[in-house]
């Protein structure tokens, strides 16, 4: 996917060229390419072609010369005494440096786009640097999705032909068959037998009231027939309305199951996703496919899918029936159809034009109040009000113009296409008057007023065909967006056959975990250590040591690069993932409860727990005081996200939550460093007794929250550099540990 | 990594005024701060890259750590100059938007292809990402690999591609 992203999208190649490859390979001596970069800018910055490979012992660069052929220049790998980054606004430059006071050995220019792949390039020459060897993946997958991955970030999916989307969408309605052909059936019976009543009236004209009036047919039988036709009539619209009924009632509902199946479909994958995928995707616009999208698909395939196809039938039917009534007057209804189709379609284009720009200025007026509302404190403390409401006014106006302008242009172009719609009403009377004189052929007065009422049938099926591009666009894009969560793939997945540890004793060994976000930079490296049941691990070290990312490889929220992660001796990979999150428990930073009661909150993992249970377990948790002083106790709403409730209040209903949920092994993420100090000695305790009996992973930067720690990890630049018990690690004169401690305790 | 000729910092960023303070291009072509007490070499990084790009340019080390605050350019010796020069060159570099080509939308971006001063380039924009203005009174577009984009005045450019920027500037 993502080569077909860099050749649909970014007009550069997807891989080296395999010109280009051979020649990097002739000069490595027949050894492969590891990875490369696209190097877009040359010396004087213009968008040129270069690549700059890696091999095992080899750099190469390849520049095209004059010719087009490709000069290629390698050096040894062990040449290079540094490699250095220069990034600018848009142009980053590496050089590869060889012996103090000779020129580089390389230099390249790219821009931010290809930064990604000769990061990867500058991380493995830098690893190399410092003694260590980097295994990567095959080299061309590397660099597409290096370069492909800000596109793929930003829309996770190659925009398919519009009609293999539709096509696939539709498949949606298979399962309502039954309801789907009668829908289709009613709105057919419903289209044709309007095609009945213009008729009727121009057959009653002519050989009923014509006849009647002189004097060629007997006023009783005129008269019966007459009441005859109007019976018909009545029944028609009787049947049509049934009809319509019928069809309404039928595609709402069933464009409501398939709505509800594809948000069931799409909530039910956005569960089983990893972590990783939420990482890369905005929760608005998660939220907005289960909902806005499928909605809109819901009125597409209710409504939009019959009413399309139906105009389409009525515009032919229609110009067919005109054409056989009086092939004269029926070209000069027909011929300006394509136009006015054409126009409304145009319109539709314009207005898009125009919405863009208003939509634009209207994120204006949102900006400032986003800005404002929540910053509002430091509007006031600044006195800044005056100016801000300048602003906001500045935009609003603006914005209303623009709405004005989009008002203008629909309130003028309606009236005039309806106006050039009667033009051609008017036009067919200037036709057909003569004829109706007894000019030229004959035109029965029947025929006439017949023509004269389809003609007026013309209006909806044209503005419906008008609009179908941008139905179908809309439809296509909302259908898009949620097919491209459906098609996206969880990272973490579960094997055939899964193992069960029933109960999971706790004892966590790494053996040789190396691990990468982007499958190139390791943010672990070779890290191994047992840890026993019961054991309280403290994790600690300058940021972006890895502390996290252990945690979460041990909560299986993404698979290791290299090595294995062993949970009572099982490679975690080879678990039942469910299964062995129901045993492991979080306590995160920034607790999130969710919309509900406290009681519900709690018993979040356990649904089904006792109330006892309950109150035992916010007892532990130092919470059941609290919780009994709110107005409602265990059944206060806790607002969205609990922030009704104070940051050391929403922990410890956490905590709560963790102790109920009982699980083996417990992390704790830097669980009091956001509460004030009594909080903290609240939490603490708290702590104390929920750990008790469990392998525990505690994250702190309060190093004096982990004394009581069985042994202290310290995680430095993705490596294990120390562990010991705190007295253990104090004692290191030059140690990492030590050097944290004592500068903590000056900052006390 | 290994500095050509490194010697100690000085604890605080010189300013530029102090005539003690040069800069040179090294022959590695990294760009070296020359000090009384030894050299070391720097990145350009422009304070104000949109409301005054040539003044306030902040040299700092591999650390990202600044060793000089240049105010204003024109205080260094030629030399100094010429060597800023070219180091302002590639750090304020962005792609100069000379035509725009096409503007089309997809399910979540903006596809944009332009003729550069630099040459043809096709990029991509999020749906609710604007061109900025500057206080230059040109547009600057950022997309979504982070290459920037700037077009220095829209309302001279071609007809075709004042239109189709019309719903994207004022």
């Amino acid at each position: 996917m993502d080569q077909q992203i860099i050749s649909r999208y970014l007009e550069q190649p997807a891989e080296l060229p395999a010109a280009v490859r051979s020649r990097i390979e002739e000069s490595f001596g027949g050894e492969p390419v590891q990875l490369y970069g696209l190097a877009d800018l040359d010396h004087s910055l213009q968008l040129k072609e270069s690549w700059l490979a890696l091999g095992p012992r080899h750099v190469a660069l390849a520049r095209p010369d004059a010719k087009g052929s490709w000069n290629v220049r390698a050096v040894e790998r062990s040449d290079i005494r540094a490699v250095q980054d220069a990034p600018g606004l848009s142009a980053n430059t590496l050089s590869l440096l060889g012996a103090p006071n000779e020129p580089p050995l390389a230099v390249v220019r790219y821009t931010q786009r290809q930064r990604g792949a000769f990061e990867n390039i500058r991380f493995v020459l830098e690893e190399s640097l410092a003694g260590r060897t980097v295994a990567t993946d095959d080299a061309d997958s590397v660099y597409a999705e290096a370069v492909a991955r800000p596109v793929r970030d930003a829309q996770a999916l190659v925009a398919n032909r519009r009609t293999a989307v539709i096509l696939r969408l539709l498949a949606y309605l298979k399962p309502y068959r039954t309801q789907l052909t009668l829908g289709f059936s009613a709105a057919a019976v419903s289209t044709l037998v309007s095609l009945v009543p213009p008729y009727l009236a121009g057959y009653v004209i002519d050989q009923v009231v014509r006849p009647a009036q002189s004097g060629g047919l007997d006023r009783s039988v005129a008269s019966r027939i007459a009441w005859m036709a109007v019976s018909a009539m009545a029944v028609l619209f009787v049947v049509r309305e049934a009809a319509a009924l019928v069809r309404l009632r039928l595609m709402s509902v069933l464009g409501e199951w398939v709505a509800r199946d594809l948000r069931a479909e799409l909530y039910e994958h956005i569960q089983r996703l990893s972590v990783a995928f939420f990482s890369r995707k905005k929760t608005g616009s998660l939220i907005t496919r289960v909902t806005a999208d499928t909605d809109r698909l819901w009125d597409f395939l209710a409504f939009g899918v019959v009413d399309v196809s139906l105009s389409v039938v009525m515009l032919l039917g229609l110009s067919v029936v005109l054409l056989v009534l009086d092939w004269r007057l029926g070209l000069v209804m027909t011929v300006p159809v394509p136009l006015f189709i054409y126009a409304i379609y145009w319109h539709g284009e314009s207005l898009q034009r125009l919405f863009i720009r208003a939509w634009r200025k209207w994120s204006r007026v949102t900006d400032v109040l986003s800005d404002t509302i929540p910053g509002i404190r430091v509007v006031k403390a600044f006195n800044q009000e005056g100016r801000e409401i300048v602003r906001f006014d500045e935009r609003n106006d603006d914005v209303t113009d623009e709405f004005n302008r989009i008002h203008r242009t629909w309130t003028t172009f309606w009236p005039a296409l309806m106006f050039f719609v009667h033009a051609t009403t008017v036009l067919v009377w200037m036709f057909a008057l003569p004829r109706l004189l007894g000019e030229g052929s004959a035109l029965s007065a029947g025929v006439f007023v017949s023509f004269l009422l389809y003609a007026t049938m013309f209006i909806n099926p044209i503005e419906m065909i008008g609009q179908m591009a941008r139905t179908m666009n809309r439809a296509t894009s909302s259908a898009h967006r949620v097919f491209e969560v459906l098609d996206s793939k969880p990272e973490v997945q579960d094997r055939p056959a899964p193992v069960r540890l029933t109960p999971v004793r706790g004892a966590v060994r790494f053996e040789n975990v190396t691990f990468a976000y982007d499958g190139v930079r390791q943010v672990l490296r070779s890290i191994s250590f047992d840890v026993a049941p019961g054991e309280l691990i403290g994790l600690v070290g300058p940021s972006g040591g890895g502390k996290s990312t252990i945690v979460n490889l041990i909560a299986r929220f993404y698979d290791v690069s290299g090595g294995a992660v062993k949970i009572d001796g099982v490679d975690v990979r080879a678990l039942d993932t469910g299964h062995y999150r129901e045993q492991l428990g979080m306590v995160l930073q920034d607790p999130y409860l969710f919309h509900g009661t406290v009681l519900e909150n709690i018993r979040y993992g356990l649904p089904h727990a006792s109330l006892g249970e309950v109150i035992a377990a916010a007892k532990a948790a130092n919470a059941h005081d609290f919780v009994c002083k709110l107005g409602q106790g265990y059944d206060t709403m806790v607002g969205e996200r609990g922030h009704t409730l104070s940051g050391g209040e929403r922990q410890r209903v956490s905590i709560a939550r963790a102790i109920l949920h009982n699980p083996r092994i417990l992390i704790l993420d830097e669980a009091t460093s956001s509460v004030d100090t009594e909080t903290e000695r609240e939490i603490q305790e708290a702590l104390e007794r929920l750990i008790a009996g469990r392998t525990v992973f505690a994250i702190a930067h309060r190093l004096s929250t982990l004394r009581r720690a069985s042994r202290l990890f310290v995680l430095e630049d993705g490596k294990l550099a120390e562990s010991g018990t705190h007295r253990e690690l104090l004692g290191k004169h030059d140690g990492i540990y030590r050097r944290l401690y004592e500068l903590q305790l000056q900052l006390q | 990594m290994e500095l050509t000729s490194t010697t100690e910092l000085p604890a605080h960023p010189i300013k530029a005024r102090a005539p003690a303070f040069s800069l040179r291009r090294a022959v590695d072509g990294r760009l070296v701060a020359m000090t009384a007490t030894g050299s070391v070499a720097v990145r350009l990084r422009q304070c104000f890259p949109w409301s005054e790009p040539r003044m306030h340019l902040s040299l700092r080390d591999e650390e990202d750590n600044e060793i000089a605050l240049i105010e204003d350019p024109a205080s260094l010796d030629p030399d100094s100059q010429r060597a800023l020069e070219d180091a302002l060159a590639e750090a304020g570099f962005v792609l100069e938007v000379t035509h725009v080509l096409d503007i089309d939308e997809e399910v979540e971006i903006r596809h944009w292809t332009v003729e550069t001063k630099q040459g043809r380039r096709t990029f991509q924009t999020h749906l609710d990402d604007w061109p900025r203005l500057l206080p230059s009174g040109g547009r600057l577009i950022r997309d979504v690999g982070g290459d920037l984009y700037h077009l220095a005045d829209p309302k001279q450019m071609d007809k075709r591609s004042r239109e189709l920027l019309w719903a994207f500037v004022d």
